[in-house]
């Protein structure tokens, strides 16, 4: 009898161990989807000439951080799949270039520690395009064969244009320039 | 910037007396380069070293003799925006450069909507973004010219100056139905797209009618809007008869300009007529003999 409560809280035990197995790899799932190392501030009191209300904004935030995780993702281990759905047009393609350049080359790149403050500086009268000013501060390391050979703290400036998709506002232009 | 130690200049024994094998390496960039153009880096030391280009499209690995400058070709340097050059033999320096939109050559123009009802106050918008021949956005201000004819007309003819790339207008619609001519030229390089203007609501709605044997046949006069444009077919108008057995209403679609339709009604019957906004003149029938 004892031996088959021993077994039974055994088993207890495992099916326990289990489910805080499966909840913490969840955790660590939606953890890499909540972005956490991607911080987004959005300002767009400037923009116009139509108002960004504040349900867009929240889509703005939300899908730009989307889209940097994305990307840091996909220049880091060197794959596709990331970028779609983030990215359309001139934006996907010179990220896939990249990443395909990357693949030839052995390179990889890491960002870590972004923090992004957006600002909307234009909204089309009719809602269907968003120019946005990024400056961006971020850790970006370069690797070759497991050995970063460059790391580096940047900020830099970006001009984004989204534009709204079915579901979510996509990266269609991601352009660095020296300044605004 | 810093270097990690896989990369450092790496001074081996040096404290006890030992040969230094840091070599200096200096990478030099060009202040300005403008995508699709070929660049040449600069560099100085001595013996063999590997380079990185990292940029938006990019990334390449090569051999290169210090010293000698590395050149930059045209196709590594088509998208605009930052890219990064690293040098490493013992030790890795690096080095930043920013590449710019080339000419304009095309112009990505959003006009809304397609369909339009005349003589609505800011109703046609246009946005316009001039991009180079490898897809950059053009930064620098540049003249757009938006002109809107509608047949021989023109409503709107005005260059805006493009800040931050984009250029755009917002304008009335026309006075007649028909197609707005909608352009955006930039360097004399046109792009043209086409919103259809159609009337807009009905205006001074008229009805008339008369008792067939089966009750009353009424129907509209022409309907048109208040600049004289035919309302297109489809457009809905809704019939009321008001009689003494009480109310009722058929809809009825525009057709060849005109709307028709039988109410089924032997007392004396009031009959009016409304389309959108816009009520009728009132019909009074007596009752059938």
């Amino acid at each position: 009898m004892n031996r088959m409560l021993n077994s039974l809280a055994r088993g207890r035990c495992f099916v326990r161990a289990g489910m805080l197995f499966a909840t913490l790899f969840a955790f660590a799932l939606c953890s890499y989807g909540a972005d956490s190392d991607v911080q987004v501030e959005l300002n767009s009191k400037q923009a116009g000439p139509r108002t960004v209300e504040s349900l867009t904004e929240a889509g703005i935030i939300r899908d730009y951080r989307f889209a940097w995780t994305s990307m840091a993702r996909a220049l880091e281990i060197n794959t596709f799949d990331p970028l779609e759905g983030c990215f359309a047009g001139q934006a996907k393609d010179w990220l896939k270039q990249t990443v395909a350049s990357q693949q030839r080359s052995g390179i990889s790149q890491r960002y870590l520690d972004q923090n992004h403050r957006l600002e909307a500086v234009f909204y089309a009268p009719e809602g269907d395009v968003m120019e946005l000013h990024d400056t961006a501060e971020y850790q970006v390391q370069v690797i070759e064969g497991g050995r970063v050979i460059h790391d580096e703290h940047v900020v830099l400036h970006y001009v984004v244009l989204m534009t709204p998709g079915a579901d979510r506002w996509v990266i269609r232009q991601l352009q660095a320039v020296p300044q605004f | 910037m810093r270097f990690l130690p896989a990369c450092a200049a790496i001074c081996l024994a040096a404290a006890s007396g030992g040969v230094c094998a840091a070599q200096d390496i200096y990478i030099h960039a060009p202040a300005a380069v403008t995508a699709g153009d070929e660049a040449k880096l600069s560099t100085s030391g001595s013996g063999k070293a590997t380079f990185y280009l990292s940029g938006p499209g990019v990334s390449r690995k090569t051999d290169i003799s210090l010293g000698e400058e590395i050149p930059l070709r045209a196709q590594d340097l088509r998208v605009a925006g930052r890219y990064l050059a690293v040098a490493c033999s013992s030790t890795c320096r690096s080095t930043t450069f920013y590449v710019s939109a080339a000419q304009p050559e095309t112009l990505a123009f959003l006009v809304h909507p397609s369909r339009v009802p005349v003589a609505q106050s800011d109703a046609v918008s246009g946005v316009a973004l001039p991009f180079d021949q490898f897809h950059n956005l053009v930064l620098t201000p540049l003249n757009v010219n938006f002109q809107l004819t509608a047949g021989n007309a023109s409503l709107l003819s005005r260059a805006a100056p493009t800040r931050d790339g984009i250029a755009w207008f917002r304008s009335s619609s026309g006075r007649a139905a028909g197609t707005l001519q909608v352009t955006a030229s930039l360097d004399n390089v046109p792009v043209l797209r086409a919103v259809q203007e159609v009337a807009s609501d009905p205006c001074n709605l008229r009805i008339n009618g008369q008792r067939t044997p089966a009750g009353i046949s009424v129907q509209t006069e022409p309907v048109h809007d208040c600049a004289g444009n035919a309302v297109p077919d489809g457009t809905i108008v809704t019939f009321t008869a008001t009689d003494a057995g009480g109310k009722s209403t058929v809809d009825a679609p525009i057709k060849h300009g005109i709307a028709r339709a039988e109410i089924e009604s032997s007392s004396a019957t009031v009959i009016t007529a409304a389309s959108g906004v816009v009520m009728g003149n009132e019909l009074r029938l007596g009752a059938q003999r």
